[in-house]
């Protein structure tokens, strides 16, 4: 074999060594609920660590952009902290002839935030659901401090907001109510302001204190702990959901696999969160 | 002289140090002109930002307010435009091709089947306006058209009112999603042009229950799609059909598996309004075939039952299986302000109908399809005993696949073969299969 010949055979078999490597990269898309993108990146970077020829790329926007992407196929998981709505289902019926895949994959409990130095440290169910609706207005009327109620929230997209509005608010929130760019961000905003309310996922309650939350006037404030989320005291407590069209297969079911197993559950006690088993 | 000296330096001295003393003082009140100048300056353009910004912020208010009613209008809609190649003989070959207005017989034609903008007005939580009008070639019509008012205490019952899909899961199974160039034979018959108007109260259990149950009850004027589109105004006999229907869901999330299964019932009447000048057209057959002429005011049953299925599993992909029922008395009228074209005659029949439909995915792009369907328009005679065309039972094998382009353009092709009931009394091209089939290619693009 002439010389040049050799140098050009080598030169093919880089590229084409190259240019394999790039394709057998398995890329795994996750899209969706802003609550479990911390839990959903750590999920990623550590199975990405073990399995070197994975990509997954995750981002947020709100359970209902994850549900949106997954029905124009976006998106392969869709994450979301609220179950799938029965108009998502039928839309995934109509499109995909599927009732779509339900993962619950970790347990959580929905904090209320209240700042460190506020008097009030806990609220029913009916309370929050007054503040959040307009009704309660001023702190003295749930025994605090003469102030005005500020409120921090989620937007319309975010599986959190529908929870909360479902299960608290039971109606609309009122207008005055802030919303923000993630739990993180209302944290930040209730931290700031002694007579602010948000609410958001327990694993991100730094910086502010959790309210005791009680599910009826007469029932005693539980705070949101592995404990009481677990046994179902705690009375806002949710699964967070991966949503897939169809069965996974390949590496995406691998990394699911991988996800409800005691190394990927450990990481949902790690960031804060409860295993589901 | 050194004493006169020394007073001199001194002097002098003194005088360099005022001169910079001076010098000091002038260049530090120099600079805080500057700082002030500065300051002035910056002051000016804060408070000139802050204008712009107040500026800004009021004609965001504007738009925010014109943006905020806006996003309360929905519109959405869709075209089919669509070739159509009819394959349909006359039994001695002399007609090919369907009957068309002002010619003869067509054996394909480019068709524009839909061409529907609906219009979505959501003016607070709870309240929805919809108005969904068809442009054809020739005239505008006015398909859906309708306030629905959902309970905001509950989330569980609406109430509808104007012009909506009768409640069928065919009927409401949008077109613009429908697997199929067509609904069956059994629908567009019993429920003709699909919708109706009146009220109708809907429950829907799931979202405050958890309870996957829905439940449909409405009041009908009944004579929709039957006769001249003036007549559809209004009601035409003063009775009110009543339709009622129940669904409820079955979802195994974690086996990708969802069954949905229901029934509904539809009770109403066909009312004599008139009788005919011709003594021939006021003769009707009741269900066993027998003539009798009725009097005005006469009512026949319009009474139907039905059952249906939707199964939807994840088998390598998506997977559809679907089916109706429905078995009842059915009337008609020949009427001009009454006649469903479909059902075209002064009779009283038993009907029975059903269909079952296959649809699977094929990849992300693909979709095949497959349904066969029946309607026997006379349970009570078969063969040749049926005299006329119109009691003839028909078995329909249809068979389609669609490209999706993406979510908004779509290819259809679709073929139906309609295999009709044989009989040597109801005319020459029923003594055997007649040649009927058609081929529709179909683009749709919706927004």
């Amino acid at each position: 074999m002439k010389k040049s010949n050799l140098k050009l055979f080598a030169l093919l078999a880089v590229i084409m060594t190259v240019g394999l490597s790039f394709t057998a990269l398995k890329k795994i898309t996750v899209k969706g609920s802003d609550t479990m993108v911390i839990l959903s990146q750590k999920w990623a970077e550590v199975y990405m660590a073990k399995h070197p020829g994975t990509v997954i790329q995750v981002t947020g926007g709100g359970s209902g952009v994850g549900l949106a992407a997954l029905l124009n196929g976006s998106t392969e998981i869709a994450n979301a902290s609220r179950p799938i709505k029965p108009a998502e289902v039928q839309k995934l019926k109509s499109k995909f002839k599927t009732a779509g895949i339900e993962i619950p994959c970790a347990k959580d409990g929905l904090s209320v935030f209240l700042n460190k130095n506020n008097k009030v440290a806990e609220l029913s169910i009916q309370q929050l659901g007054d503040i959040y609706s307009g009704k309660v207005t001023n702190w003295k009327e749930v025994g605090g401090d003469d102030a005005k109620i500020r409120l921090y929230g989620r937007e319309s997209s975010s599986g959190t907001f529908e929870f909360f509005r479902e299960h608290v608010v039971k109606g609309d929130f009122a207008a005055n109510v802030q919303t923000l760019p993630g739990t993180a961000a209302i944290v930040n905003a209730v931290a700031k302001d002694k007579y602010s309310i948000g609410y958001g996922g327990a694993a991100y309650a730094e910086g502010v204190k959790d309210c005791k939350v009680k599910k009826d006037a007469k029932s005693k404030g539980v705070l949101p702990t592995a404990a009481t989320i677990k046994n179902k005291t705690y009375p806002i407590s949710r699964y967070l959901f991966m949503y897939l069209k169809s069965k996974p297969t390949g590496e995406t079911k691998a990394f699911i696999d991988w996800i409800l197993s005691p190394e990927g559950q450990k990481l949902v006690v790690e960031t804060g969160y409860f295993p589901v088993k | 002289m050194k004493k006169i000296l020394f007073t001199g330096m001194l002097f002098a001295a003194c005088l360099v140090n005022a001169q910079e003393k001076a010098n000091d003082t002038a260049i530090s009140k120099s600079v805080d002109t500057l700082k002030t100048n500065e300051l002035t300056k910056l002051k000016e353009s804060v408070e000139d930002h802050s204008m712009k910004l107040a500026g800004y912020e009021e004609r965001f208010s504007a738009l925010e307010s014109v943006v905020n009613e806006l996003s309360k209008i929905k519109v959405s809609g869709y075209i089919q435009a669509q070739y159509e190649m009819y394959d349909s003989w006359a039994s001695d070959g002399s007609q090919h091709g369907i009957p068309v207005t002002g010619s003869a017989y067509e054996d394909n034609s480019f068709y524009l089947r839909r061409a529907r903008v609906k219009f979505t007005y959501k003016p607070v939580d709870g309240v929805n306006f919809v108005l969904q009008p068809n442009f054809e070639i020739h005239q505008v019509t006015l398909k859906d058209a309708y306030v629905q008012l959902n309970d905001r205490w509950l989330n569980t019952f609406s109430l509808w009112v104007g012009q909506f899909s009768r409640p069928t899961y065919e009927i409401e199974y949008s077109s613009s999603s429908r697997e199929f160039a067509e609904r069956t034979l059994m629908t567009r018959t019993l429920y003709p042009s699909e919708r109706d108007q009146g009220a109708k109260l809907e429950a829907d259990f799931v979202t405050k229950y958890n309870v996957p149950l829905k439940l449909q009850f409405a009041v009908l004027n009944g004579n929709f799609g039957e006769g001249a589109l003036a007549n559809q105004a209004k009601d035409v006999d003063n009775g009110k059909d009543v339709m009622a229907r129940g669904v409820y869901s079955l979802k195994f999330p974690s086996k990708g598996l969802g069954i949905d299964f229901g029934a509904h019932t539809y009770l109403g009447k066909t009312t004599v309004i008139a009788l005919d000048s011709n003594p021939a057209n006021n003769i009707f057959k009741d269900v066993n075939n027998n003539l009798f002429t009725p009097a005005v005011g006469d009512q026949f049953k319009k009474e139907l039952f039905g059952a249906e299925m939707q199964l939807y599993y994840d088998f390598l992909g998506g997977l559809s299986l679907k089916s109706e029922y429905i078995r009842g008395t059915y009337s008609g009228t020949i009427h001009t302000a009454q006649v469903n074209t479909l059902f075209n005659a002064n009779k009283i029949r038993n009907v029975e109908g059903y269909y079952l439909s296959l649809v699977k995915n094929v990849g992300k792009v693909n979709e095949v399809s497959l349904r066969y369907d029946v309607f026997d328009p006379n349970t009570k005679l078969s063969g040749n005993n049926v005299t006329t065309k119109d009691d003839l039972r028909y078995h329909n094998w249809t068979f389609a696949w669609q490209y999706y382009f993406n979510d908004y353009i779509k290819v259809m092709a679709c073929y139906v073969l309609p295999l009709n009931e044989k009989s040597l009394n109801a005319g020459a091209d029923y003594k055997k299969d007649k040649h009927d089939n058609i081929f529709t290619l179909r683009l749709q693009a919706r927004f």
